[in-house]
């Protein structure tokens, strides 16, 4: 059986290839990952969702070639869009019930 | 080996300055970028673009591409450079962070030369992290479950791409939410060297249920009413997710209203959510005369206008 592991370490993160400590300081500086502990930067957790934002945000930095702050712009659209898309999709089932 | 015309798949003419290649590429990898694009293809699109923007960025390395492109189609059938071709200007640097080590065989032909390292993940690191959609039917996140997780995982090694199959054995924890992502530490991608392996995570995904819709820790059920039992009251069976019970319905009640069955919901780390039964007033079906005679008296007797609201 394999064990489920809650936070990823500031320490863990910087573990992955191009990810460093004032990278992940500047992410978090635009509001794009939030640290769930941790007052200090080297205590930080992260919940594995922002692990995933926060790897999204650095492709698009370096991929795309955009600055942090159309990066930042870009992550909330995708999450706002995914948000939205799940609701429509419960919405649409429950419209659904009702008319059938 | 087929030989890539990297002009013609960023769309530009070989004599395209540095500022139109980057344009085409800025254009291109927006559209395509699987962070961006979740269409299947988009991600084969962006690594060729990906791969292109890489080489023609560069002028030392374009500069050897160009030479190059001089003997495509020489000899026949595919590409193969030049005997004794080293590259000087080579590859080891950092490109697009999405594909690290995923480039074509024909790049790795002219670029893996000399100087450069082979595409592969540089010591130090850990190995790369994989994601993967984990369905989960509601009654699964009672309690705790466990879930065989299969998938595969790409591994790079001396520029080539093979895969490991990998299975494992799961607990998913109690009251897990759509959408939220779990981490299994160290079972993604091998890591160089002494370096630890990646991670796999799982984004769970609930399954939609026939009967049951999901609004965060609580379930709806729709509960279909006869017209007398919205007006006279009843006792109806109700399905929850761990089995019936009974539920009244009061005198007088109305399609849209929601009665809280407490506890009846999904599991939450410290409890449970609740199940509303949403009513549903449905007509029957067809009439015969004697019932229509029923319809008919009702409808004098009541003197219900239902579109009262609109005025005259």
């Amino acid at each position: 059986m394999t064990d489920i592991v809650l936070g990823v370490s500031l320490h863990e993160l910087c573990q992955c290839e191009g990810l460093t400590e004032q990278l992940i300081v500047e992410v978090v500086g635009h509001g794009i990952a939030q640290p769930v502990a941790g007052n200090n930067v080297v205590d930080w957790v992260f919940d594995a969702s922002s692990v995933h934002w926060l790897q999204k945000a650095v492709r698009l930095h370096y991929d795309l070639e955009i600055d942090w702050i159309a990066v930042a712009m870009v992550i909330d659209l995708l999450r706002e869009n995914e948000a939205l898309r799940r609701e429509n999709e419960c919405i649409e089932r429950r419209l659904k019930r009702f008319l059938d | 080996m087929e030989f890539k015309d990297y002009y013609s798949i960023l769309g530009v003419q070989p004599d395209a300055d540095s500022k139109e290649i980057k344009t085409a590429y800025r254009k291109l990898a927006r559209k395509y970028h699987p962070d961006m694009n979740p269409e299947k293809g988009a991600e084969e699109r962006f690594k060729e673009v990906a791969e292109a923007y890489e080489v023609l960025k560069d002028a030392g390395r374009r500069a050897e591409y160009d030479e190059l492109r001089q003997y495509r189609g020489q000899g026949g059938g595919g590409f193969e450079p030049p005997p004794g071709w080293r590259s000087s200007s080579g590859f080891g640097g950092a490109g697009a962070r999405h594909f690290e080590g995923d480039f074509s065989d024909f790049f790795n032909s002219i670029f893996s030369g000399a100087e450069a390292e082979p595409r592969q993940r540089r010591a130090g690191f850990k190995g790369q992290d994989a994601e993967i959609e984990m369905p989960i039917f509601l009654e699964e996140t009672l309690s705790e479950t466990s879930k065989l997780v299969e998938y595969v995982i790409p591994v790079y090694e001396n520029g080539q791409v093979t895969e490991i199959k990998k299975s494992l054995k799961v607990k998913i924890p109690v009251g897990v939410v759509d959408g939220e992502r779990i981490r299994l530490k160290g079972q993604g991608g091998p890591g160089q060297g002494d370096a630890p392996n990646g991670d796999l995570y799982l984004h769970i995904r609930l399954v939609p249920h026939p009967l049951f819709d999901v609004e965060g820790h609580n379930l709806v059920v729709t509960v279909p009413l006869a017209p007398w039992e919205a007006a006279l009251g009843a006792k109806v069976t109700v399905p929850t997710l761990s089995g019936k019970i009974h539920l009244t319905i009061a005198p007088d009640s109305q399609t849209g209203q929601r009665l809280r069955i407490k506890g009846r919901g999904l599991a939450t780390k410290g409890g449970h959510g609740d199940l509303y039964a949403l009513l549903k007033v449905v007509m029957p079906p067809s009439a015969n005369d004697e019932v229509k005679a029923l319809w008919l008296s009702l409808s004098q007797k009541t003197g219900f206008d239902p579109r009262s609201q609109w005025g005259n």
